[in-house]
């Protein structure tokens, strides 16, 4: 029955000294110093306890310990997170899901007619990729008398998960806190509607079983009962921006239970088990059409996501500036030399994917040709693949781009130790997307910044690269940063569509929802975990 | 005028490992492409071809291998050539060089007997023994010419650019002849949107020994006089020695050292 009621569960617990650990500030640093930090590469991470998991009663049992001890805990997933949220500045305990990759099973849902896989949360998306690729499922994989397992090695496409972040070491638990995207969530969305259910160990060392589903809100709230009280959580009423976020926890008045945990950057309770839904592997067809100015391949844009039934997976955006670099390394970079083959007057290319059957291969062809005309190219100049091999060309002229950017930037920080690239990670609604590129242009142009634009334009969400040359311009880009997030949130968009707020964003996260949001966001976080216990200071800070 | 390349599908070279213990490749996750020297060796034909519409010029692509080899072969489709066809028997398998000249010489003489001109790579990534086309050049007794960069037609002759050790060498011989490719100037190009819908309606054609009327004799593993034996992985390299270069006066005379004290320049 559905309900905003949910009890929590009181669950069998290891002894503490079974637990794998390593204890002492010291021993940490010096053998295990990368639990200390992430890809934000923010400073100050050190811990007291660094902990290794291998079920969810060793974390029921930390989770116990260390509030009894008042030791704040630091979830940790693959750390590949770039805004610090899995950086210990607090010190305390760092709890490491590298433990913790066990699939535990696969089923089929009959009312969806789709499968899902049970894992644990410290699988990366990689493992979860290739597990699905060879089908590395036995008889004990089967949740059910049914003989799933079988079923599903049948299906000769195969199946996959289709949120496709960059970072393919990210791991599932990590990516669910942070609801991370990738390209094709053009199509799929972000982690979240891909969740089915969550098991989560709360404050109080209990757990919630969550199935989507179940548990929906009344009157914009959740009762949570635990065997020691009742829990009343008042959904905050911020209004969310009607494009890609990942900024700040999920709201809505009737939302269902699990999104509240989904993109909460673990300040609520740690994912020890996760059940996520599966696709039957689409055949598709990759393309990338050059433009001759950035208002054409807008226009692009806007009629290919306008043709509903062409059902595109994901569009991507390249800038004049990104196409230069490319162009810079192209004789230096053996994976780049099909640039040269590009027209030359091109200055901004789309990468897109279209799915496809035999019978509609033709139909796809004629509409992309009109429509490609009708945006001064021709897909006569464009490049198209089929097969997995020539996708992963595509792939890593894509990449490129940002690995270019970033042998940039640590060329410079031989002179400048502490610069860095200023990456934006906005979205705004569809009408804007000219607006907003205009924006990004013109006050860029005022400057003598170097910057490159490049991302998931069909989201309306493309990553601005600011590469400053000294820390004048750094400073210069922060300023401008702001200005671009005022400027995202009054286009209806998002501060933060896909990293998050972690530690480092949370001013962005203010110009967003308010003094008042955040105030709201902070009263869920004290009514479920009043001491601080879990992952402290992420997404707002912490006051005790 | 005809050209005939032929096309091998590979394993992805740098992707390809050796089990230690069964000594036996390790085939999952190994995604199979065309030989890049084939896709050169075809790109030099399709190259020809736009350079010689006079010569009204038909790219016939043919390859021994698996079912799965259609990949390889919709890819030449793609990039340019007309038709092609695949070869598919299991009273193929287990050739060795000889025995695989032999089905794809007898490919060529019963599917395109007025071929013009054979273009190969110069070698395969995966068996890499570079001896295939010679010898079907000479089971089918014409001319062969290897390690092509560039290929030309003048006055009904084949002029070929060819790397040799010293630098170039620039030879020619009467049609029909085959020649193998090395990389020239060609690149694995990717097709355009066009290229590709275009392909799917080129005639792709499998073909078994019967229907070309090899004798199953002569391939095989029956018609293999060589085995391999063994394959093995080559013992991986040990780091070299890094010559700090901070003071890079001090760093030359270390050089010339390490150089001179392992014999490999004179005093
Ligand atoms: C090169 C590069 C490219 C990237 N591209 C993308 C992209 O395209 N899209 C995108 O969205 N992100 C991207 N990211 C950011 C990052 O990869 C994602 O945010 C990723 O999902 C984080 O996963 P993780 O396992 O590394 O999490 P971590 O960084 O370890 O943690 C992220 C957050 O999740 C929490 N957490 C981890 N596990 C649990 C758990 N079991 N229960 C509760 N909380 C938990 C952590 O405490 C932390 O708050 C990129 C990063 C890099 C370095
Ligand atoms: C792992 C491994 C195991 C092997 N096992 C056996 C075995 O058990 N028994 C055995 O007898 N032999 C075996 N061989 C040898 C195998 O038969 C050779 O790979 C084959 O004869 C082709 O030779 P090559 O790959 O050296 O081609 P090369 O001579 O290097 O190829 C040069 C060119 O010839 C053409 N060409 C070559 N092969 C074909 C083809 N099939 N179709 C169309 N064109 C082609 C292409 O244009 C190619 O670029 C094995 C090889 C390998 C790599």
């Amino acid at each position: 029955m559905v309900s905003n009621i949910i009890i929590s569960q009181k669950e069998d617990c290891s002894p503490f000294e079974d637990v794998r650990a390593i204890k002492g500030e010291e021993a940490i640093l010096s053998t295990h110093q990368d639990y200390c930090i992430d890809e934000s590469k923010l400073a100050g991470g050190y811990a007291d306890w660094l902990f290794f998991p291998k079920n969810e009663r060793d974390i029921i049992s930390i989770v116990n310990k260390m509030k009894e001890d008042k030791t704040p805990i630091t979830i940790s997933g693959a750390r590949t997170g770039i805004v610090g949220s899995a950086v210990p500045t607090c010190g305390g305990a760092i709890l490491s899901f590298d433990d913790m990759k066990q699939v535990k099973g696969i089923s089929y849902d009959k009312d969806t007619q789709k499968y899902f896989v049970r894992i644990q949360p410290g699988l990366t998306l990689e493992e979860l990729a290739d597990i699905l690729k060879y089908k590395r499922f036995s008889q004990e994989h089967n949740l059910d008398e049914e003989d799933w397992v079988q079923a599903f090695k049948k299906v000769e496409r195969g199946h996959i998960f289709p949120v496709d972040p960059t970072e393919m070491t990210a791991a599932v638990g990590g990516s669910i806190a942070a609801n991370a995207s990738g390209g094709r969530s053009f199509k799929y969305g972000a982690m979240r509607p891909w969740v089915k259910h969550l098991r989560v160990v709360i404050e109080s060392g209990e757990v919630l079983d969550i199935e989507r589903g179940q548990y929906i809100a009344v009157n914009s709230k959740f009762i949570i009962k635990t065997s020691e009280k009742d829990i009343e959580i008042d959904i905050p009423t911020y209004k969310m921006p009607e494009a890609k976020n990942a900024a700040g926890l999920y709201a809505k008045p009737d939302m269902d239970l699990v999104d509240l945990f989904i993109g909460s950057e673990g300040i609520l309770g740690i994912i020890t088990e996760v059940d996520l839904w599966l696709i039957e592997k689409p055949e598709v067809l990759t393309n990338a059409l050059f433009f001759k100015t950035e208002e054409d391949a807008i226009n692009f844009v806007k009629k290919l996501r306008s043709i509903e039934n062409l059902d595109i997976e994901y569009i991507e955006f390249f800038d004049k500036n990104a196409f230069n670099l490319l162009r810079s390394r192209r004789k230096t970079n053996p994976e780049l030399a099909n640039i040269d083959t590009i027209p030359e007057d091109t200055t901004t290319a789309i990468f897109f994917e279209i799915p496809f059957s035999d019978d509609t291969f033709e139909e796809i062809f004629v509409t992309l040709d009109e429509i490609a005309t009708e945006s001064n190219t021709s897909v006569d100049s464009g490049w198209s693949a089929l097969d997995d091999n020539e996708r992963d060309k595509f792939r890593k002229i894509r990449h490129a781009v940002p690995e270019i950017v970033n042998s940039i930037i640590s060329k410079r920080k031989a002179t400048y130790p502490n610069l860095h690239k200023l990456g934006t990670d906005m979205s705004v609604t569809d009408n804007h997307l000219q607006d907003i590129m205009t924006f990004y242009h013109q006050t860029l142009k005022e400057t003598t910044l170097e910057y490159v634009i490049w991302g998931h334009i069909g989201d309306n969400h493309v990553h601005v690269n600011i590469l400053p040359k000294n820390m004048e311009e750094l400073d210069l880009g922060k300023q401008l940063y702001k200005e671009f997030a005022k400027k995202a949130v009054e286009y209806g968009g998002s501060v933060s569509a896909e990293h998050g707020i972690g530690k480092i964003k949370h001013e962005y996260l203010e110009i967003m929802y308010g003094e008042e949001g955040v105030e709201q966001m902070r009263s869920v976080k004290r009514k479920l975990d009043p001491e601080g216990l879990f992952n402290r200071d992420n997404v707002f800070s912490f006051t005790g | 005028m005809k050209i005939v390349v032929l096309v091998k599908q590979v394993p992805e070279a740098d992707k390809v490992a050796v089990d230690p213990e069964t000594g036996t490749l390790i085939r999952e996750g190994i995604t199979s492409i065309l030989n890049p020297y084939c896709e050169y060796a075809l790109d030099e034909a399709v190259k020809l071809k736009n350079t010689h519409p006079e010569e009204n010029i038909e790219i016939i692509t043919i390859s021994m291998g698996p079912p799965q080899t259609k990949m390889a072969l919709l890819r030449c489709l793609e990039l340019g050539a007309d038709k092609a066809y695949l070869l598919s028997d299991r009273k193929f398998a287990g050739s060795d060089v000889w025995a695989t000249s032999t089905a794809l010489k007898e490919g060529v003489v019963n599917l395109e007997p007025e071929f013009d001109l054979i273009l190969a790579g110069k070698q395969a990534i995966d068996g890499d023994t570079a001896q295939v086309p010679a010898e079907i050049a000479e089971q089918l007794g014409v001319p062969q010419i290897t390690y092509g960069v560039k290929v030309q037609i003048v006055d009904k002759k084949v002029e070929v650019k060819r790397e040799i050790e010293t630098g170039y060498q620039i030879v020619s011989a009467r049609m029909p002849a085959l020649v193998t490719m090395s990389k020239g100037s060609n690149i694995r190009r990717i097709p355009s949107m066009k290229e590709v819908l275009n392909a799917r309606k080129k005639p792709l054609e499998v073909l078994t020994a019967d229907d070309i009327g090899i004798d199953e004799n002569k391939v095989g593993l029956k018609a293999s006089p060589t085995q391999v034996a063994r394959i093995f992985a080559p013992p991986e390299k040990v780091g070299g020695e890094i010559i700090d270069g901070s003071d890079h006066i001090v760093a030359a005379k270390n050089l010339l050292e390490f150089l001179i004290v392992n014999n490999y320049i004179k005093e």
